[in-house]
């Protein structure tokens, strides 16, 4: 018993080491476009497709998200970008730790107001991509 | 040095280490509660990612007797990379009986989409008797849903109530599916620990 519990305590003192994930960067059949800040990001292009089925007059951003590791704590996400009446749509991408947001074409989109409103979700924005239809 | 000790000086030593006690900024959260301890409904509204306040109608099974909490969570410390989150909460608490009757502890997770680890540590006075209690949990998700899917993670926790001064180690289930969540685990020794929450 004693050995279990010091192996519970003693697991999580890893989770101090920098992510060995974070930085990583896979080229495995993503779609593949320049970032407003010279850095690429990586999109699932499939669900990235099903994404804009049916939207029309419409702009995507894709944002890239940090700390994003659960369905349950990304939902306020969905929440704050749906109070916008110029967002359409919006998915997360848990996998990629992508959020997509289908604005309406004329809106102006603001990196700053994203990463305010992925904050206040407790979460950090690190990229965007703005992708026109 | 003790295990006891040993144990107390680890949880806080493991800074990376919790479930959500705070939610989005303006969010509000429905939790119940129940195990060999007490019996609650804890509400509590954000009105920033970083605090919570909220109200916990408890009955407690070890002290036998009925009151309220009016609660403050606080997030001490956060770091999001691409693949982990970790947090550090601070927790605290005043019953409805008087400023005498208090709690306060800290808390805290680290969780990537894979794996979960966990502990609390908490500190209750009361007119009656004064306690600690204090808990580890480690998790893996068998399967890594998208978002909107079922989720699932299977745990191990192990806890401790310095009025029963013994731990229990048992397995828990976690699922969540949307915006509910609910946590089930049974020990010989405590019964069942079940967790319910909701968020709006």
């Amino acid at each position: 018993m004693k050995k279990l519990i010091t192996l519970l305590l003693l697991l999580p003192l890893a989770a101090w080491a920098d992510d060995p994930m974070e930085g990583h960067h896979s080229h495995e059949g993503h779609m593949h476009q320049q970032l407003i800040d010279g850095e690429s990001l990586e999109v699932d292009a499939e669900r990235f497709d099903k994404f804009i089925e049916r939207l029309f007059d419409a702009q995507i951003a894709i944002v890239s998200v940090k700390g994003m590791v659960c369905d349950f704590c990304a939902r306020g996400i969905e929440k704050t970008f749906k109070k916008d009446k110029s967002v359409f749509k919006v998915d997360v991408d848990l996998t990629r730790g992508k959020v997509l947001i289908a604005y309406a074409k004329d809106r102006k989109i603001s990196f700053e107001d994203i990463k305010s409103k992925i904050l206040a979700n407790g979460q950090n924005a690190t990229g965007l991509q703005i992708v026109e239809l | 040095m003790g295990i006891r000790n040993l144990c107390i000086i680890l949880c806080f030593l493991s800074l990376d280490l919790n479930a959500r006690p705070i939610s989005y900024s303006g969010g509000s959260t429905l939790m119940a509660f129940s195990d060999n301890m007490k019996n609650s409904i804890y509400y509590h509204y954000s009105p920033s990612y970083k605090y919570s306040l909220g109200v916990e109608a408890l009955k407690d099974k070890q002290l036998d007797k009925d009151h309220a909490y009016f609660r403050l969570t606080y997030l001490l410390n956060r770091k999001n990379t691409r693949q982990s989150q970790r947090n550090l909460y601070f927790q605290s608490g005043v019953s409805s009986e008087g400023l005498d009757s208090h709690f306060y502890g800290i808390h805290g997770d680290w969780e990537t989409r894979r794996w979960f680890t966990g502990f609390g540590y908490k500190q209750v006075k009361t007119d009656l008797e004064d306690y600690s209690s204090q808990y580890i949990q480690l998790g893996i998700a068998p399967y890594l849903g998208e978002y909107g899917d079922l989720h699932t993670w299977i745990m191990l926790k192990s806890k401790k109530n310095s009025l029963l001064d013994d731990w229990s180690t048992y397995p828990v289930l976690k699922f969540f599916k949307g915006d509910f969540l609910i946590e089930l685990g049974y020990s010989d020794k405590t019964q069942w620990d079940i967790h319910a929450m909701y968020r709006f």
